[in-house]
């Protein structure tokens, strides 16, 4: 039994989704199920910012919605703070609400566009029934947090008035502004402008150490998490290919996607290695994913143990899995 | 090298209403045949504009109000709408920020290719279709695929067929707008690498759009860096990247993380570009910059040439050195 | 959003690609600019007008019997100073028939229009945002509803119920609140898509709170819109209902005008400004629904701003 209890658990997480089909195939009687996530392990330790690296239809995202209860797994457990997420009634799940927040992707969006930010900061204190007295208060403290001084200027703002960073830092204020213990970030930056950026990953740096959150952040950049987190999971196809401490991953990367994945990233030198990427063709099909491993059509080390057995995700170094079948030869 | 395009002062002004915006205001860019320009600005500088403007599709609210655009000699600008879109695709093309913008859906690709070869180029319908499948295999897509409809492409592939269409008639320019922002980053390098390749092979002459410095720094030889309507920095991409000679060029290297150096600090450029509708009369950067003097604010500062093919418009930039050294301290940028 | 470049960038949401409609009023306002716009309420307003002061603006009682002064029957005279616009055939007199003709018309019209965009906004955000079987029971209605051919069922309805106006603005709306209870489905869709409407559910909202506080406010003016083309389509639907003889023929609407036009040949006899005139004002009032859409589509879809 751990003496720091975990704050997020995951056992193998799946979630399915009934994709449309064509006529021929409905009458045909096929059946097409997308495995958006397909059997993960997941452990959140309480204080650490971890970050999920994948592409776009690896599932990540979805990952993000069933650790906020904002859908319901197809299957597995999960668990926060030890109470199973599943089984919470609704004054249960309020509470989780004021618990467990998200930071969206596209600050343009996750405003109400007729919403004054005061009005949007007012919101969920309003939703969790936190107390009238208090709201100004805490609406001062998430302001000054996301370090939105002059807080009288911005309560009045409509979104349209407000550039990207500062929206993104509203976002933000009205995620703390429950004083949660859980953080989850969407690609936080994506939709900001590289000179804006860092202000924000800066401020979410800082915020960790300051409030002690528990952090999740799901992107596809993987400079942006080795910036902001202390362990990295990487996502191919809704499973998990390879989990460690930052630096071992993106420095001695065990997994072949992930090695794709570093050398892929340009560099802004203009002395960058442009060498051939070792992983070839698109990612796969989530209906229909390939029997063993999911990536053997695309990696070139595949042999034959790949196609008959899928890879676990196994230990590589202390602290440091990876589900692949090259280190787990008999002779390693 | 020749010259394969010249810009000279060029302006763009957008009408919304009552408001004029003046989304490039006076804009000089040189490029140089088989070479690969990375023009980069960061949301709202205009280069997206200035790249409509290159290609004659601006929409019709937006005016060019002064300059010229010299394609191998030809003036674009003095040209009708008709001239103009006449030269598309035949001299200048353009692949588009998503593929979706450039291939229609209902069509297979070979009928697209087909209108761009036989209604443009005057190929027979048999020509065109060699010809497709050898733009196909040049960009790396299986020219078996020309029968397939847009919809049953992947991403990465859908771009590199929307490149392939504008390699069509073997246009001395292409211009691609954010051509991979919108892609995975394993796929993001596949469709780089696919215009590396036609730059060494082909020696195709491109002007890649984009906000992200590092992509330009993989791809491109020259860089031309934009901020509110102007060009602040351009040269060789060694010289502009290894040693910039403008404040803006040096926040933005400082703000770009870098994957291979582990736990350097970012720094934010504090504040935000200024307005378009009415634009101050000195440097644009001047309110966010740290080395702004009192100069700078005075009047608009000219581009000066800092070495030779490099040039930068800061009036501090014969002191770009000791600036370098400056900006990369963290406390220089806080405000 | 910084420049013109991002401008729209935003999906079809009133103001979300500029300042939001914040005042509802000041904005509607402001778009009378808009030389349709313009037209259309100008038009409105003078049949309201006109509607309510009917009484004071009618020099007769239109069913009123009228005698010249020679104790001949006032029938089928031309216009004249004492009958702007002439007499019937029985001596009634044409401009106050269209005159508080205008009464029944635009009740009909006006409570029509309400209920159908009451009636097809609910629909449309209950079938938008719950989904599931609420959604396909209301959209399978809806079809039914909008196979139907739309005079001949108002007449049966009419027929079978009675021939009271409101029995007529039942069967209208009966028939019409499909309409906009499909656009708003959509665009409640589309809403529901955006990441706030996620953001309010992750700080807590209730389902019920997040459609009326956040979504209901962004579709009403599409409700307004129906509800403004509505009122034509009932108060044509009433003047054909009237002039096929199933209306309430106790009631003097334009549309019982015409049809008295008709059975008397005022056509055949040129009386043009018997018939005429209700006609005209039939065609205005439909009109006036359509130029106050066209006039505030700009409102709604921004996109078309640019263009």
């Amino acid at each position: 039994m751990a003496a720091v209890k975990a704050i997020v658990e995951a056992f193998g997480l799946a979630k399915h989704f009934a994709a449309s089909r064509s006529l021929r195939q409905a009458l045909r009687g096929e059946r097409h199920v997308v495995r958006a996530v397909d059997g993960i392990d997941l452990r959140l330790e309480r204080g650490e910012s971890v970050g999920l690296v994948g592409e776009s239809g690896s599932g990540k995202t979805t990952v993000g919605r069933l650790l906020l209860k904002l859908t319901a797994p197809s299957s597995g457990r999960l668990a926060f703070e030890g109470e199973d997420l599943g089984g919470m009634d609704k004054a249960r799940t309020l509470r989780f609400r004021q618990q467990a927040q998200l930071v969206f992707q596209n600050p343009y969006d996750a405003l109400n566009p007729r919403f004054s930010v005061r009005r949007a900061l007012t919101e969920p204190l309003t939703n969790t029934r936190v107390a009238r007295a208090e709201h100004e208060t805490r609406i001062g403290e998430a302001l000054r947090l996301v370090q939105l001084h002059d807080a009288q200027r911005y309560l009045d703002s409509l979104p349209h008035q407000l550039s990207g960073g500062q929206l993104q830092r509203v976002v933000l204020a009205r995620a703390l502004v429950l004083k949660p213990s859980f953080l989850v970030a969407d690609e936080p930056v994506s939709m900001l402008d590289v000179s804006v950026r860092a202000g924000i990953l800066n401020l979410l740096r800082d915020l960790k150490e300051r409030l002690g959150l528990t952090a999740f952040y799901i992107s596809h950049d993987l400079t942006l998490v080795r910036y902001v987190c202390e362990r990295t999971l990487v996502m191919y196809l809704g499973k998990l290919v390879e989990d460690g401490p930052t630096d071992a991953v993106v420095n001695q990367p065990a997994h072949p996607y992930t090695q794709a994945l570093i050398k892929a990233v340009p560099r802004p030198r203009v002395d960058q290695s442009r060498q051939q990427l070792p992983i070839s063709g698109a990612i796969g099909d989530a209906a229909n994913p390939l029997s063993g491993c999911r990536l053997r059509d695309r990696c070139p080390y595949a042999f034959a143990r790949c196609t008959e057995e899928e890879p676990q995700l196994l230990e590589v170094a202390p602290g440091h899995r990876a589900a692949c079948h090259l280190h787990q030869q008999p002779n390693a | 090298m020749a010259e394969l395009l010249a810009v000279d002062d060029l302006a763009v002004t957008y009408r919304l209403g009552d408001t004029l915006v003046h989304a490039v205001d006076g804009v000089d860019l040189v490029l140089p045949e088989g070479a690969m320009l990375g023009l980069v600005g960061e949301s709202g500088c205009g280069k997206t504009t200035l790249a409509r403007a290159l290609m004659g599709v601006l929409p019709g609210n937006a005016t060019i109000t002064r300059g010229r655009v010299l394609l191998a000699g030809t003036d674009l600008v003095s040209l009708s709408a008709g001239e103009h879109r006449a030269r598309l695709w035949r001299d200048l093309s353009f692949v588009p920020q998503t593929a979706m913008n450039a291939l229609d859906p209902v069509y297979r690709l070979r009928d697209q290719m087909r209108e761009v070869l036989c209604r443009r180029g005057g190929l027979s319908r048999a020509a065109a279709d060699r010809r497709s499948a050898e733009l196909f295999t040049t960009v790396g897509l299986d020219p078996r695929r020309l029968m397939d409809y847009p919809h049953q492409f992947s991403g990465g592939m859908r771009q590199r067929a929307a490149i392939a269409m504008a390699l069509a008639l073997r246009p001395k320019l292409v211009i691609a707008d954010e051509p991979v922002t919108a892609l995975d980053v394993i796929v993001q390098r596949q469709v780089l690498d696919t215009f590396r390749g036609l730059g060494l092979e082909l020696g195709l002459s491109a002007i890649i759009v984009t906000h992200d410095i590092s992509v330009v720094a993989y791809l491109c030889s020259m860089i031309a860096v934009m901020y509110a309507g102007r060009i602040v920095e351009f040269g060789p991409i060694e010289r502009v990247m290894g040693e910039p000679a403008h404040p803006y060029t040096m926040g933005l290297m400082n703000a770009s993380p870098d994957l291979a150096r582990a736990g350097a600090e970012l720094t934010p450029i504090e504040g935000s570009p200024p307005s378009l509708v009415h634009p101050p009369m000195g440097c644009r950067f001047a309110e966010r910059c740290p080395f702004a003097e009192r100069a700078c604010v005075q009047a608009m500062p000219a581009t000066i040439e800092v070495a030779p093919g490099h040039s930068a418009a800061c009036i501090r930039s014969g002191e770009a050195g000791e600036l370098r050294r400056r900006a990369r301290e963290v406390a220089t940028w806080r405000q | 959003m910084e420049a013109a470049e991002q401008l729209a960038a935003s999906p079809s949401l009133p103001g979300a690609a500029g300042a939001p409609l914040g005042s509802k009023l000041s904005v509607l306002v402001a778009q009378l600019r808009d030389p349709y716009a313009f037209a259309g309420v100008v038009i409105y307003i003078a049949f309201v007008l006109v509607a309510i002061f009917a009484d004071a603006l009618a020099p007769y009682n239109p069913n009123d019997i009228l005698f010249t002064a020679d104790g001949q029957l006032a029938a089928s005279l031309p216009p004249s100073a004492e009958h702007l616009l002439g007499t019937t055939q029985l001596g009634r007199d044409v401009f106050s028939q269209l005159v508080l003709g205008a009464r029944p018309s635009l009740f009909v019209g006006m409570t029509a229009a309400v209920a159908v965009a009451t009636i097809g906004t609910a629909a449309g955000l209950l079938s938008g945002y719950l989904g599931g079987f609420v959604d396909k029971l209301l959209m399978r209605l809806a079809d039914i509803l909008l196979g139907l051919p739309f005079l001949p069922f108002v007449i049966v309805v009419v027929a079978l119920i009675g021939a009271s106006l409101q029995h007529v603005v039942l069967a209208i709306v009966l028939l019409l609140w499909p309409n906009p209870a499909r656009v708003i489905r959509s665009q409640v869709l589309t809403l529901t898509q955006r990441q706030f409407v996620e953001a309010a559910r992750v700080t807590g909202a209730s389902e019920w709170r997040i459609m009326l506080v956040h979504v209901a406010p962004n579709i009403l003016p599409l409700s307004f819109l129906y509800g403004s083309i509505a009122v034509g389509w009932a108060i044509l639907a009433q003047a054909s209902v009237s002039f096929l003889g199933f209306g309430d023929s106790d009631v003097v609407s334009w549309g019982t005008m015409l049809q008295d036009a008709y059975a008397s040949q005022a056509l055949d006899r040129g009386q043009y400004s018997w018939f005429v005139p209700p006609g005209l004002c039939i065609v205005l009032v439909v009109l006036a629904g359509f130029f106050i859409g066209r006039g505030y589509e700009e409102l709604l879809f921004p996109k078309l701003r640019d263009s």
